[in-house]
């Protein structure tokens, strides 16, 4: 191993842990909702909500367009059009906003960094030629950290189960030692989704209806503790 | 804190960015209460407000804000805490510092933007990214031993306000003793007392912020 490639695992775990501030901790992507009308109710819930933000939105939308933004890091204009692609592709509002809030909060803390890139991405943000969406910004400044493709889908796709785990406990559903283990059994359903060969970026999608009926209920709810 | 100008910290932008001032303190010490006194108060001396709220579970703080006419509703943004109202303003307060930025790009002529916690404990604290200043809030009603607990908050703030001091009496606490004991455990770092219901203490409040963050001549 070069030095440099002995540093990459502990930046790994840096730039994915929890406490790396991503604004993830007000998002709980449709699950208060569904915690609040008794739709899900325990672990096997909570696995099958998670199952479904994997498989039918995560891997079919956010996957490709990081992957092919992570590719395609220096290229400003294909960019911009990944950002697009998955403004589009995101039918509830608040699914979209908080996909640009934690692009922007990530964005943030890497102008603050000064990993290359950031500054240009923020600036295209300000300036109205990127909406910034989380997959654009992730494939970039990990791409920027020199990650390879393959850890950098690993990372996304990390923070989108603790995520998803951490608002879980918050709202009460499951316990802390339920959490590790609906991780640690959702482990190669994530593995499994990362071999799947990756679409272009023109079949990106996803299929989450009950999500994102959530997530437009979720907009006019009276009682939230999450932003989403 | 008082010799430099702190207006020009904390944002990236480099057109006149309004101060951040935490206000920070437990659930119903008069947080809400205390930025609705001070909104005409500094209003009235030529000073630019806007608010962001972290309300814990509902939007409660922003509506009644927004509801008061006291201010222009577009100038109060809330963030929803997810159930972590020390995290959003302390490990990561990405999304209070994103929404003060929008204020500041909405309204360049911002002053002053106050950020609202969702209510704490004792041990929270404002991350210093966030803000340039923050106060914490207690009130009477919580005992007069608060001050003897200690805690980062009551110790480590800009500034503390003792609210409702008009309820002291009620509730067996005695509010000299309070403000002696805080100015003592802060080190003789700035402790006022105030009345949101009778406006007591908020010229004197006002009059210290100015001081110590807004460096306005009014
Ligand atoms: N008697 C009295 N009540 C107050 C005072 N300040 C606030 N309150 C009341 O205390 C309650 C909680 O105040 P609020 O501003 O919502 O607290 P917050 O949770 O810290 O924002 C409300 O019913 C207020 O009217 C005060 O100085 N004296
Ligand atoms: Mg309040």
């Amino acid at each position: 191993m070069t030095e440099d490639n002995k540093i990459i695992p502990l930046m790994l775990l840096q730039h994915s842990d929890s406490a790396f501030p991503s604004g993830s901790v007000s998002f709980s992507w449709g699950l208060e909702t569904l915690v609040n009308r008794g739709m899900v109710t325990k672990a096997d819930d909570v696995q099958a909500f998670l199952n479904a933000h994997l498989i039918a939105r995560w891997a079919s939308l956010d996957r490709v367009i990081l992957v092919h933004a992570h590719q395609s890091w220096s290229d400003p204009d294909r960019l911009s059009w990944l950002d697009t692609l998955t403004e589009v592709q995101s039918l509830s509002a608040e699914q979209r906003q908080g996909s640009k809030l934690m692009g922007a909060a990530m964005l943030q803390m890497h102008c603050k960094l000064g990993t290359k890139t950031a500054r240009e991405l923020s600036a295209g943000i300000s300036k109205g030629r990127l909406y910034g969406h989380v997959p654009v910004v992730q494939g970039v400044l990990w791409r920027a950290l020199n990650f390879d493709s393959y850890q950098a889908q690993s990372m996304a796709a990390h923070g989108l189960v603790t995520s998803i785990l951490s608002a879980a406990v918050r709202l009460s559903v499951i316990g802390h030692a339920d959490a590790q283990r609906i991780h640690s059994a959702f482990l190669p359903a994530v593995v499994a989704a990362l071999q799947e060969p990756v679409l272009e970026p023109e079949e990106a999608h996803s299929f989450t209806p009950q999500i994102e009926i959530a997530s437009m209920m979720h907009e006019m709810d009276e009682m939230r503790l999450f932003m989403n | 804190m008082n010799d430099k100008d702190l207006r020009t910290q904390t944002t990236s932008g480099s057109q006149k960015s309004a101060a951040r001032v935490g206000i920070g303190g437990p659930v119903g010490s008069g947080k809400t209460a205390l930025i609705e006194c001070l909104i005409p108060d500094l209003v009235s001396r030529g000073i630019e407000v806007a608010v962001v709220t972290n309300d814990l579970v509902t939007k409660e703080d922003a509506k009644r804000l927004q509801n008061s006419g006291l201010i222009s509703p577009d100038r109060v943004l809330p963030v929803e805490a997810g159930a972590c109202p020390h995290t959003i303003i302390r490990e990561d307060p990405s999304l209070n510092i994103a929404a003060a930025d929008n204020l500041n790009a909405s309204f360049p002529e911002l002053d002053v933007i106050f950020i609202e916690s969702g209510g704490d404990n004792l041990a929270s604290t404002f991350s210093l990214d966030l803000v340039d200043y923050w106060m914490f809030v207690i009130d009477t009603g919580a005992g007069d031993d608060i001050p003897r607990k200690k805690g980062p908050g009551i110790i480590r703030s800009d500034l503390l306000v003792v609210n409702k001091i008009d309820i002291g009496p009620y509730v067996g606490a005695n509010v000299d003793l309070i403000k002696q004991e805080a100015v003592e455990v802060r080190n003789h770092r700035p402790t006022l007392l105030t009345d949101c219901k009778r406006k007591i203490g908020i010229d004197a409040l006002v009059d210290q912020l100015i001081q110590d963050v807004l460096f306005t001549d009014v």
